[in-house]
């Protein structure tokens, strides 16, 4: 039985000895799932996590310090869910970025002034009749001929596993028109790679569209050495060689901001229409104590220039759509994107 | 325990046949698998831990070999584990898992045979110690949307392990306890940096401190099984817990994964001609 013992001893002895060694390593401090706790989370979170601090206190004079000590006042421990709800998201919404939000089983904060303050530019409705009943739908890229015999693709969101083959298929459905519309207003985003498979199909040649920097530490300034990040041409499939306008409006955001950037650097490509929404931080998503998901832009994507589009990209020829033309059950953009495309 | 332990073995008397055989052609076959409770912590995906249970399947083999006047041992184990974890909300649901693949040797000290010991030890107690290569594969999968759902895992490290065994005897029977642990001591390990994403990882091949050094200082782990073989004929009842603390700190993600399991299973001695 003594050697029994000794066994367990020996065994227990490293466990515990190693057990309280390692546990007490690697923790990370949270806070408690108060009023108080969650807000300070929150502004943990971001303070820690997002990308777009200097740039906001540039451009809106967002200082982060200033802000917690603003909204720490408004929180208390009498205060219901609601009123917590209301507080953290007028906080997030100070930094104006459409990729932070606050999700909670009653609401979803955020801030969409990027599209809510401007005009819509854009009448589903009208844009419809566009379409008509006889489109062919290649993984959501809607497609038609027009009468003028210019291509007309509307591009809803890049959610869609949009592929090469797809993109090529379309593309040689269209491939004898003189021109194509390629219709990106309302979209709001998606996946990256679907918006430059997309585009991968307009240019021959390997093209510089911007530059790709992250987080490498809780410091508001630590971020790496920005990476060149290229468009290349698609290896597979048709490549359009022909005119091309890309139409959009602000509600053009996130994936779909990055695409018109994009297209901004390839050939025969003209953007049409009135500013993006811009988006332009890949967003992360975090928790609260309480469960609320935090959502925030953690890696900026700059155009080739090094600047930010945070706030959208200019159109190379501003429209808005006209009260005329909806009378008319006209859409203005797409009238002006015939016209140029003929001419 | 001890009544328990008897009315298991009667079931068949401990008294294979004995045959004549070089100590060092011998093998033996562990299977297990268990569960138990897991911890995983990974500030990458969310700064909470997640709790919840645990799964493992654990397949062992470990032989003597020639080395050093016979008394070196070489261990093989594929140790996999799968975990359902939640936060402590209970509204966001995480999946975690990997598999761990490595072949260690242990130089088996005084006239020990780690392999079998009741067999072939004089000695009721048998140490080993030794090195073990081992490599992991893993991942940790948060059940929301986003760019940064789900964390890859992957190492090859040098480990230091140890083993221990004891011969208990009950009413002429063995029961073999055994006892073993593993360190990392030293390797390389796959991060991400602290706000990269994958897209920038794998879709654009951007590099950033994603292979580095892991040593105790950055990667503070250890692994522990403790087991009892219960001898049934030609077979033996294998019970054990194994609990393993994983755990690193690199580009200022913290990551832990701290599990305990029970596992049930078998062994079997074969000698190989």
């Amino acid at each position: 039985m003594k050697k029994i013992l000794r066994f367990f001893t020996f065994a227990f002895s490293l466990f515990t000895l190693s057990a309280f060694l390692l546990t007490a390593c690697v923790k990370e401090d949270t806070y408690d799932n108060s009023r108080r706790g969650n807000f300070e989370a929150l502004w943990k979170a971001m303070d820690e996590h997002y990308c777009f601090f200097s740039y906001k206190r540039q451009q809106l004079g967002v200082d982060w310090d200033e802000v917690h000590t603003r909204y720490a006042s408004q929180v208390n421990e009498d205060m219901n869910s609601t009123q917590l709800f209301e507080v953290l998201c007028n906080m997030i919404a100070e930094l104006q970025d459409g990729h932070v939000n606050l999700s909670s089983p009653f609401d979803y904060g955020r801030n969409w002034s990027f599209f809510e303050d401007h005009p819509e530019n854009y009448n589903d409705s009208i844009a419809r009749l566009y379409l008509g009943h006889n489109y062919q739908i290649a993984s959501g890229l809607k497609y038609i001929i027009l009468d003028d015999n210019i291509g007309y693709v509307r591009c809803e969101t890049f959610e869609d596993g949009i592929g090469d083959g797809n993109v090529s298929v379309m593309l040689n459905s269209l491939a004898l028109c003189n021109g194509l519309i390629i219709d990106v207003r309302g979209n709001g985003g998606g996946q990256l790679t679907k918006a430059q498979t997309l585009a991968s199909h307009f240019t021959n040649e390997r093209r510089l569209i911007g530059y790709i920097s992250h987080k490498t530490g809780k410091g508001r300034n630590d971020f790496s050495k920005p990476d060149a990040q290229y468009l290349d041409p698609a290896s597979d499939g048709v490549r359009w060689q022909k005119p091309v306008v890309v139409l959009t409006n602000r509600a053009v955001f996130s994936a779909a901001n990055d695409f018109v950037k994009c297209m901004k650097q390839c050939p025969n490509v003209t953007i049409m229409g009135d500013q993006t929404g811009g988006g332009s931080g890949m967003p992360f998503n975090s928790e609260l104590p309480n469960g609320w998901t935090v959502r925030y832009s953690a890696v900026v994507l700059y155009d080739r220039d090094m600047q930010h589009t945070e706030f959208g990209i200019a159109p190379d020829i501003q429209l808005s759509l006209s009260g005329t033309d909806l009378a008319q059950h006209k859409d203005t953009y797409i009238e002006a994107a015939r016209k140029f495309l003929v001419e | 325990m001890t009544v328990v332990l008897l009315l298991l073995s009667s079931l068949c008397a401990f008294g294979q046949d004995t045959i004549v055989v070089s100590p060092n052609r011998e093998v033996l076959h562990s299977s297990m698998i268990g569960a138990g409770w897991a911890n995983v912590l990974d500030t990458y995906l969310s700064p909470y831990n997640y709790k919840g249970t645990d799964f493992r399947i654990q397949r062992e083999t470990q032989r003597m070999t020639t080395l050093w006047n016979g008394r070196v041992s070489n261990q093989s184990l594929i140790d996999v584990n799968a975990c359902v974890n939640e936060n402590h909300v209970g509204n966001i649901d995480e999946y975690a898992g990997g598999i761990r693949y490595s072949q260690g040797w242990f130089y088996n000290f005084a006239d020990g045979n780690i392999v079998n010991p009741v067999e072939r030890s004089a000695s009721r107690w048998n140490f080993a110690a030794g090195l073990a290569a081992s490599g992991y594969l893993g991942v940790v999968y948060i059940d929301r949307s986003g760019n940064n759902p789900a964390q890859a895992k992957a190492d090859i490290m040098m480990d230091a392990t140890a083993m221990a065994t004891y011969d208990m005897r009950i009413a002429g029977h063995h029961y073999l306890w055994r006892y073993q642990f593993a360190i990392p001591l030293m390797g390389i390990a796959f991060s991400p940096n602290y706000g990269q994403s994958y897209y920038e990882a794998f879709v654009l091949g951007n590099s950033d401190h994603n292979v580095l050094f892991a040593y105790p200082g950055n990667m503070p782990s250890m692994r522990h099984r403790l087991t009892l073989d219960i001898p049934i004929r030609r077979y033996t009842l294998r019970l054990g817990y194994v609990a393993q603390f994983n755990q690193s700190t690199f580009n200022h993600l913290k990551y832990h994964s701290w599990t305990h399991d029970l596992v049930i299973g078998f062994n079997k001695y074969l000698y190989r001609k």
